[in-house]
């Protein structure tokens, strides 16, 4: 994809990637040990590529799937935008619509952040701050994330005797009200019953109405052309292919079939 | 180091979010709560006093007093670091998976330790200054106290260094944690906790090599101690410790040590810092 560096669009793009290479080292089980064995021995540092010159820029209020097999440098670039890694090269660019830090609000995976001693109450407090909420907005939206999460006769019970669904709608519904400007998906759409899914992906419209910029992985490519409008394919950690939604699937799907994925 | 500081304190009520869940689940689940913070230090200088006193017979008055003052600054030492090496460990969960300046998490350790220090000197005024002294025991009141606060402040400088700089090494080398207890075991008792520093200046070898004195109190955890007994309490003859040195005089507060303490720990918290940043990004990218 073409980036625009006019200085009209400066605020255009939520996120940009310039280049963007991401490597890790490979260390094998760290000891003091070993370390101290190894100070003698000639290092051999292995490399593990698993982004390489990736460049694309995703303007605001736009929602992309990442599809692409296991290993393919799906869940290493969503790392990138939260912030969780730095990049080995190249630059990774996060904006607000007036060209400040975004609000990054990251969807975790069942429980990360939560402590199972404390209550739901206690525990949406600290989820908030996690996400980068004020103490302000998490008191007015308090009620709402209750309300949302439909879990009113529990959130004064400490969150060990809760069910896993429970737990995971808590975390979307928080993640969901704070005042993200990018929020990033990883494989946790399908969060709790039927009645539940509905309400998360009519919160998701309503996010994408009010020009919210989502980046999410997945694997079902049917949620990726119900909610996206545009894919990036990643194969072995690099861009195979970048464009609207039809495309790209039509596109996956051959690769599919003739088993070249 | 400036800019990070920056982006601390931009997450500022993250921290006292962190502090707050601390603190509040260390006694969770247990029946007797903030006790467990009071109550066995107590119970320890009933031991210490019984040991020095019943058996190596220390004529010293107040003795309790005495060792307390080794003992809550050596515990928070002990227990800050301690925790915060295990902390980015315990949290890995949240920085595998959210971005927030990670020194927070191990802060928010030598935080709460930090509290349960400065009560714990509450504590002490309250029982040896105030309640204790209506019946004539206690002790009195000095000028010197006054310094109470610079020395808390060169501690806690100190602990939250060397936090820092373990907390960031446990996560690459689990060593750390067990290398660190054994040794604290260890320090307890070559250290000047039960005891004061004079008992080590008099003996033998160090009146022979008086250099080696100051390189006891190079320790700054032992420059520290040493600092709080003498600014806290007044002079007691190591004689009262041990009866061969009945009749020497107590050391008087040596500034120019603590200067030296005081710098130590200054570079300690920038060093510890400063490694810590710079393994900081690397902490999620274990395999």
């Amino acid at each position: 994809m073409e980036i625009n560096t006019t200085p009209t669009a400066k605020y255009e793009y939520a996120i940009e990637l310039r280049h963007v290479t991401k490597q890790f080292r490979i260390r094998h089980q760290g000891s003091l040990k070993r370390a101290i064995l190894g100070a003698f021995k000639p290092k051999r540092i292995e490399l593990f590529t698993a982004l390489q010159d990736v460049s694309f820029a995703i303007p605001h209020g736009q929602t992309v799937a990442v599809i692409g097999k296991n290993g393919s440098g799906k869940s290493t670039l969503l790392a990138l935008l939260a912030r969780i890694y730095r990049a080995n090269s190249g630059e990774v660019i996060l904006q607000n619509h007036q060209g400040d830090r975004p609000q990054i609000a990251p969807l975790l995976e069942l429980g990360a952040g939560f402590h199972l001693d404390l209550t739901g109450l206690e525990n949406i407090q600290f989820y908030g701050a996690l996400l980068g909420m004020t103490q302000q907005s998490l008191e007015s939206k308090l009620d709402s994330i209750i309300e949302f999460s439909e879990l009113k006769d529990k959130v004064d019970t400490p969150l060990r005797n809760w069910n896993d669904g429970a737990k995971l709608r808590l975390g979307f519904s928080i993640a969901v009200h704070t005042d993200l400007d990018i929020l990033l998906v990883d494989e946790v759409l399908a969060v709790g019953d039927e009645s539940f899914r509905n309400k998360c992906s009519l919160k998701i419209k309503e996010m994408q109405n009010s020009g919210k910029t989502i980046v999410f992985i997945t694997h079902e490519l049917t949620a990726a052309e119900r909610i996206a409008s545009r894919i990036i394919w990643l194969s072995q950690g690099a861009i195979r292919m970048d464009g609207d939604t039809a495309s790209v699937l039509e596109a996956y799907r051959q690769a599919s079939r003739e088993g070249t994925i | 180091m400036l800019s990070e500081l920056k982006e601390l304190w931009r997450f500022r009520e993250l921290l006292r979010q962190m502090l707050a869940r601390e603190l509040k689940i260390r006694y969770k689940n247990s029946f007797f709560g903030f006790l467990w913070s009071i109550v066995p230090p107590l119970l320890q200088v009933v031991v210490y006093t019984f040991l020095v006193r019943g058996v190596f017979s220390a004529t010293a008055k107040n003795y309790s007093a005495y060792a307390l003052c080794g003992l809550i600054p050596w515990t928070f030492f002990q227990t800050a670091i301690l925790d915060s090496c295990q902390s980015l460990l315990a949290n890995y969960g949240v920085i595998r998976k959210i971005y927030l300046p990670r020194e927070i998490i191990p802060l928010s350790y030598v935080l709460s330790n930090m509290i349960h220090f400065v009560l714990g000197w509450v504590v002490y005024f309250a029982v040896f200054a105030v309640i204790l002294r209506f019946f004539g025991l206690g002790i009195p009141l000095l000028p010197s106290m006054l310094w109470l606060p610079v020395i808390i402040l060169v501690e806690s400088l100190l602990v939250t260094g060397l936090s820092l700089w373990m907390s960031a090494l446990n996560v690459f080398y689990e060593d750390v944690k067990f290398l660190l207890s054994t040794l604290f075991s260890l320090m307890f008792f070559c250290l000047p906790i039960l005891y004061p520093a004079d008992v080590v200046y008099y003996s033998e070898m160090i009146q022979r090599h008086p250099w080696l004195y100051k390189l006891y109190l190079f320790n700054p955890i032992s420059g520290i101690i040493t600092a709080f007994r003498k600014t806290i309490l007044e002079p007691e003859s190591p004689g009262s410790f041990v009866v061969r040195l009945q009749g020497k005089p107590a050391l008087p507060m040596d500034w120019g040590m603590f200067a030296a303490t005081s710098l130590i720990s200054v570079m300690v918290a920038i060093a510890g810092y400063s490694y810590f940043n710079y393994k900081k990004w690397q902490f999620v990218e274990r395999p």
